[in-house]
């Protein structure tokens, strides 16, 4: 299959939704399929860039506008997505992240020129504010082009359910995964059992999102408990809060604020600690936790969105509610265990062995399988016959009622129609595929 | 691939081998609440609530009233003045009688009326010849739409997001410059700003204490019989205005206040708890 994944969020961008691209791509290339990616281009990053495997990305040249994205025009870039779409031989358009303006777009366009496409939902959204209305009634009419949708967790899917209006057969729920051989434990890290340290890690960026005033709670409360140390890595406009927290409790010593951290060094990071703490306030899957715990760290996390869907709680982990006094609770029991633990004092089953935790995540959420379950939605949805431009309006007339963005798809409608006339198809060269050779050679040694 | 029954689907992403990855259970959207913590009122306590919009229209209604009188000459300032200061004494020890404890704040109120009062005076021959050069018609639509940003970010008493005191505060006193301008002499300029004080600055802090809906009536009849006096436009507009404000609009808001439809579940954001909250700092 030829496949173009599209978002405004990639390389050199680090994030959740960078990291699941990437890491999708690679897996459906060693799975035999070929994979092209769309993003916007990044400062002197622009143009078409190979990556590993040959990975092709193109970083097209449009404007940022705000946070990252483009401004969704929604017809200016067509010509640009379409000679793509067509040199490529495209047959599936999958798009990643609702904030992506140019996922949304790609898909349009792809959907308008008869592909399929295949949207990634990786967040959560209220349904309160204003500005939730305004952006639930754009992913309406946005997700009214798609086949099928994917949501990372099963709250997710609920969430897209409600606020698409996409029928709940077409979306399907396939989690993110870790590298868990890049997250392996490595317990002499930490401090020896014989000081009688525990510490307690936090990789979060430092937003109000991530629940970092619920932090700034809990730290004062271990003021008078000597042994208890923290490693706060990350960085954000929340970091002054924590500073100030440190500075008026007299913590300098015990609390290291490490600041924003490559991707890479997380590992090091995490595995320094006993404890790991997520307070995060929404998530509608939670990647940090799962790496914490492959690295065999204990979990103490918020129970909010999707991560109690995420670990089982045998693998040292305790869910608590979103408040400064639950999660000290949380805090305490896991504390207490751990020192239950160095006394030799042990009950069934209560702490597993970091390396064997290591393993079950790795079995529980890996990349391969990942690349396996997207799959088959590719295939079940080439299976799908093509979508008229009737199908779509009447889509969107369903789903959001809005009738000014019929005037919109047909405007796209004639823009590709005029697209047809001026550069026919048959005169846009169709591009060599990347290793075709060498593979082909492989196939005739073997 | 038929889904195993034996084995029941659960709501997590590491136990349901053999279902397919659209499956829908019929577990799905169990924890969606609709109308969670989701008041009804009654049409009485809609009526009651919105006497406190009408009751500051009327104030505003009577301070331009007031703004006219002075205009036209039909009264004298030092009379105005001096009922000024009668009626803000009453409504001084009324302030005080909500709260015992206010009164080891009196010198140092009278204190702050004396300052205010003397750089009110000070500076009133300033404020009076401030937007001099600006036309008449200007003025007098620029007043109208201040005012009515007034009305709109005042305080009734709920929190929400156009709530804002100080704005709606210095709209009230931007008006009042405005106004003063088009006044004959700067004694003039300078009662009417005491009054603005009056009306914006003290008049809600009283009422925030001592309001109960029956006071609307006084209040209403006070206000329509000086509008009767200047027109009978003016009265019967006000009445009109009244009436959608005080009977059709709270009516209508309860009819269909069980149209509304919030949800909430899982996905929501969750609030963070005041940590200056007691408990939390009894426990910590």
């Amino acid at each position: 299959m030829n496949i173009c994944l599209a978002s405004d969020f990639f390389f050199p961008n680090h994030g959740g939704v960078e990291e699941h691209i990437y890491n999708l791509s690679q897996c459906l290339l060693a799975r035999g399929h070929k994979v092209i990616i769309i993003t916007h281009s990044y400062g002197n990053r622009k143009g078409i860039r190979y990556m590993t495997n040959g990975l092709k990305v193109y970083y097209l040249p449009i404007r940022v506008f705000y946070n990252q994205c483009i401004l969704p025009t929604m017809i200016c870039n067509i010509p640009i997505l379409r000679n793509i779409f067509i040199r490529e031989q495209i047959q599936i358009v999958h798009g990643h992240s609702a904030f992506s303006a140019l996922a949304h777009e790609a898909m349009q366009v792809g959907v308008l020129m008869g592909l399929r496409a295949i949207f990634t939902d990786h967040s959560l959204f209220g349904f309160a504010d204003l500005s939730a209305v305004v952006t639930n009634k754009f992913l309406q009419i946005c997700l009214a082009f798609t086949n099928h949708c994917i949501c990372v967790s099963h709250t997710g899917k609920e969430n897209t359910v409600l606020r698409a209006r996409m029928p709940a057969s077409s979306v399907s729920v396939i989690p993110n995964a870790v590298n868990a051989s890049q997250f392996i434990p490595n317990p002499r890290n930490r401090a020896s059992p014989d000081t009688n340290i525990i510490t307690i890690v936090i990789v979060s960026r430092l937003v109000y999102r991530k629940g970092i005033d619920l932090l700034a709670g809990i730290i004062p409360y271990f003021k008078h408990q000597r042994n208890i140390n923290f490693i706060i890595a990350g960085d954000g406009p929340k970091r002054e809060l924590l500073e100030e927290i440190r500075e008026k409790n007299n913590m300098q010593d015990r609390i290291q604020m490490l600041g924003a951290l490559e991707h890479s060094d997380v590992r090091d990071v995490l595995t320094c600690g006993h404890i790991f703490l997520n307070t995060s306030l929404t998530e509608a899957y939670c990647m940090a936790i799962v790496e914490a715990c492959s690295v065999g760290l204990h979990i103490v996390s918020t129970k909010v969105g999707g991560v109690p869907e995420v670990l089982p709680e045998y693998l040292n982990v305790i869910l608590s509610s979103p408040d400064v006094r639950s999660l000290i609770l949380a805090l305490e029991e896991t504390i207490a265990k751990i020192i239950r633990h160095r006394k030799g004092i042990i009950y069934d089953n209560e702490i597993v062995c970091p390396y064997e935790i290591n393993q079950i995540v790795s079995k529980l959420y890996n990349w391969t399988d990942v690349a396996i379950r997207t799959e088959k939605v590719y295939k079940k949805v080439l299976d799908e016959p093509e979508k008229t431009l009737k199908d779509i309006m009447k889509t969107i007339l369903s789903r959001s009622g809005f009738y000014l963005y019929l005037l919109v798809v047909s405007l796209c409608h004639l823009i590709l129609k005029f697209m047809n006339w001026f550069q026919p198809s048959n005169q846009i060269d169709i591009c060599h595929n990347y290793n075709q050779r060498s593979k082909e050679k492989q196939k005739t040694k073997l | 691939m038929e889904p195993k029954k034996d084995k029941p689907w659960k709501k997590n992403l590491y136990e349901n081998n053999g279902y397919e990855d659209n499956y829908t259970d019929e577990n799905f959207l169990k924890d969606l609440k609709k109308n969670y913590n989701i008041r009804e009122f009654t049409f009485l306590e809609c009526f009651y609530g919105v006497t406190k919009v009408s009751q500051e229209i009327s104030c505003v209604s009577l301070f331009l009233v007031i703004f006219h009188d002075l205009y036209v000459n039909t009264i004298q300032p030092q009379k105005l003045l001096f009922n000024s200061f009668v009626f803000t004494g009453f409504g001084y020890i009324a302030y005080i009688i909500t709260d015992t404890e206010k009164i080891h704040n009196v010198i140092e109120d009278s204190k702050t009326v004396g300052v205010v009062l003397l750089f009110g005076y000070m500076f009133s021959p300033l404020l009076h010849t401030l937007t001099d050069s600006i036309s008449t018609d200007t003025i007098f639509f620029n007043t109208f739409i201040i005012l009515s940003f007034h009305l709109l970010l005042h305080d009734y008493g709920i929190d929400g997001f156009l709530v804002s005191k100080t704005v709606s505060l210095n709209c009230g006193i931007f008006a009042s410059i405005c106004l003063a301008s088009r006044l004959s002499t700067t004694h003039h300029a300078f009662v009417l700003l005491v009054i603005s004080a009056e009306v914006f600055v003290l008049k809600p802090l009283l009422f925030e204490k001592i309001w109960r809906p029956w006071m609307l009536i006084p209040m209403t009849a006070v206000t329509i019989f000086f509008l009767q006096n200047i027109s009978q436009l003016l009265g019967s507009i006000y009445i009109i205005i009244l009436t959608f404000i005080n009977v059709i609009f709270p009516y209508i808001f309860q009819k269909l206040t069980h149209k509304k439809c919030t949800i909430s579940g899982p996905w929501d954001e969750a609030l963070i708890e005041d940590l200056n909250n007691e408990t939390n700092k009894k426990f910590t």
